[in-house]
């Protein structure tokens, strides 16, 4: 069979096949294909008709243009029929109830560290501070230091609210730019071979334990917890979580174990997306928990610590417990 | 060859994908032009701001955010697999073994960013993409994708009425013919001169070894219509 005649004979298949793709793909250009003639049975004969069609136009060594032609067509077809459509609401269960809190558990090492990481340089800036609060002018200059005891003093009618913002919303706005930025930063800095991931940890760890330190000695520690502790349940977890992530594609690098250091790191962090998937949605919830509740100068602070006891208990709840069943 | 850069993927039904992965200059425009379209998006809602108060500041901040670290994700899940400045150069992210790009390995990609852009103006970026022969950046590596070159489409020859096939005067393997093929689909594109020239490089196929001219370069072409299929 000569090439002119393969392509007579086989024309219709891959025109027809083209069309489709072009229908799927939302394009209008070429043959129409009609939504009513249109079958997925009949895509994937057509795709592997056609792939048939290209093996065999190339075993016959028949032009590169016929060849390409095909595989051009083909490799369309492949990405159309491979696409993943994976954004469900039985996707979206799935992770909530059983993979995010599974992940957390399988990573526990990870996580563990991430939060001595986080934790013990803390509380070591919190000690040093409380005893010696002139330090804090080591770490941000005197008008920072001001503008703190500012925002965390009794008489503000709203608590951690920079003198800039005028309204609780745009603090939301401030707050997911900055703080998921900073634990988008602690999983990135992982791929330095965990370097970054720890350093992050430590730095941010180092500056919220320098600051409650701080305004404890200054006697605001009334305000000052009473803001933290309810949405500190999300944003402290969830940066340690990511922090985690950061670790374990940092270890992933470092000990590769039996596969080879690129595999190991793309395993890792195909592993670690459904851990960024909840850190992120932990975030945004906690951007609004301290914009809108956590700000809130006229709730008493007991029902401040009430909301934070159940939401700490509820958070350590959901990583300890949920998904077990399913697992 | 040596030079190519091309990389191969296997699918499940046997064929054989070829990637064109992009390199340094082609993915620095297509950022380029992101960027700039980020930038005036962020200027234009910037005008509408002003006029909302506080909650347009918020939303704004928001909007920061989400282009700074959701623009890239949302384009690539789409079906063009593209953000729009790649889409203008041509370009589209894949997983490395040819598959279209999963949501984990988009988001994964796009968030390792923050490590590429270190020390400096994306220079481990650069590093990476200058040093390996698939250009991947270090977020590239981490979640198996990569950023390749939509195929172009190849120039076709027609059957030529005005071309007599001509029987090759020796066996032709596969990349002899499509060197032939390839000549005679890139005709309407060179000068007369030129295509004699190259056509005389070829000149073996059709039995005409040293000779050349607008006659050699016809019985050239009478060859690659008989590849094609012709007889008469």
């Amino acid at each position: 069979m000569t090439p002119l005649q393969f392509e007579e004979l086989y024309q219709s298949d891959w025109d027809e096949l083209q069309a489709t793709l072009n229908l799927m793909l939302g394009r209008t250009a070429g043959i129409s294909v009609t939504r009513s003639t249109f079958s997925s049975a009949r895509v994937a004969t057509l795709y592997r008709r056609t792939c048939g069609h290209l093996a065999l136009a190339r075993s016959r060594c028949y032009p590169s243009y016929l060849i390409e032609r095909l595989e051009e067509l083909t490799a369309e077809a492949h990405q159309v029929i491979y696409q993943r459509r994976e954004f469900g609401r039985l996707w979206l269960k799935q992770i909530v109830a059983v993979d995010f809190p599974v992940a957390v558990r399988t990573n526990l090492f990870f996580v563990a560290v991430a939060a001595a990481v986080f934790l013990i340089p803390a509380i070591v800036t919190g000690v040093v501070m409380y005893e010696r609060p002139e330090l804090i002018l080591s770490m941000v200059s005197a008008e920072t230091a001001a503008s703190f005891q500012e925002m965390y003093s009794p008489t503000a009618d709203s608590i951690g609210r920079t003198r800039t913002a005028s309204t609780d919303w745009m603090m939301f706005g401030l707050y997911i730019r900055n703080n998921i930025g900073v634990a988008f930063q602690c999983f990135a800095g992982g791929l330095f071979a965990g370097l970054g991931a720890l350093f992050f940890l430590a730095y941010n760890g180092a500056f919220a334990g320098a600051l409650a330190g701080f305004l404890t000695e200054r006697g605001l520690s009334s305000t000052f917890y009473s803001f933290v502790a309810t949405h500190s349940a999300f944003e402290l977890t969830a940066i340690v979580l990511s922090g985690a992530a950061g670790l374990k594609i940092g270890f992933a690098l470092v000990a590769p174990g039996r596969l080879l250091r690129l595999q190991a790191l793309v395993q890792a962090t195909q592993e670690c997306a459904v851990l960024l998937y909840g850190v992120i949605v932990m975030l945004l919830v906690a951007a609004a928990v301290e914009a809108f509740w956590s700000s809130a100068a006229w709730l008493p602070a007991s029902v401040k610590y009430g909301t934070a006891a159940v939401c700490w208990t509820a958070v350590f709840a959901y990583f300890s417990m949920q998904g077990r069943r399913a697992n | 060859m040596i030079l190519d850069t091309v990389v191969t993927a296997e699918t499940p039904e046997g064929m054989v994908l070829e990637l064109r992965p992009a390199g340094l200059s082609a993915r620095f425009y297509a950022f380029a032009l992101d960027w700039a379209i980020r930038l005036a998006l962020l200027q234009a809602t910037a005008v509408t701001i002003t006029l909302m108060g506080g909650l347009g500041v918020a939303f704004w901040l928001i909007l920061i955010f989400a282009l700074e670290w959701f623009y890239p994700v949302v384009f690539e899940l789409t079906a063009a697999a593209a953000t729009p400045g790649k889409r203008v150069f041509g370009l589209k992210v894949v997983m490395d073994n040819g598959l279209p790009v999963t949501p984990a390995s988009s988001l994964s990609r796009n968030l390792l960013r923050a490590a590429d852009f270190l020390p400096f103006a994306y220079g481990f970026a650069i590093f990476s993409m200058l040093l390996r022969r698939d250009c991947k950046r270090l977020g590239d590596l981490a979640a198996a994708t990569l950023v390749v070159h939509q195929p172009r489409t190849v120039p076709r020859i027609a059957r030529d009425n005005d071309i007599l096939p001509i029987a090759p005067s020796m066996p032709l393997v596969p990349a002899h013919q499509a060197a032939v093929i390839a000549l005679a689909a890139r005709v309407p594109t060179l000068t007369a001169e030129r295509l004699d020239e190259l056509a005389a490089l070829a000149a073996k196929v059709s039995g005409d070894s040293g000779r050349s001219g607008p006659h050699v370069t016809r019985r050239v072409l009478g060859v690659a219509q008989w590849v094609l299929g012709r007889r008469s």
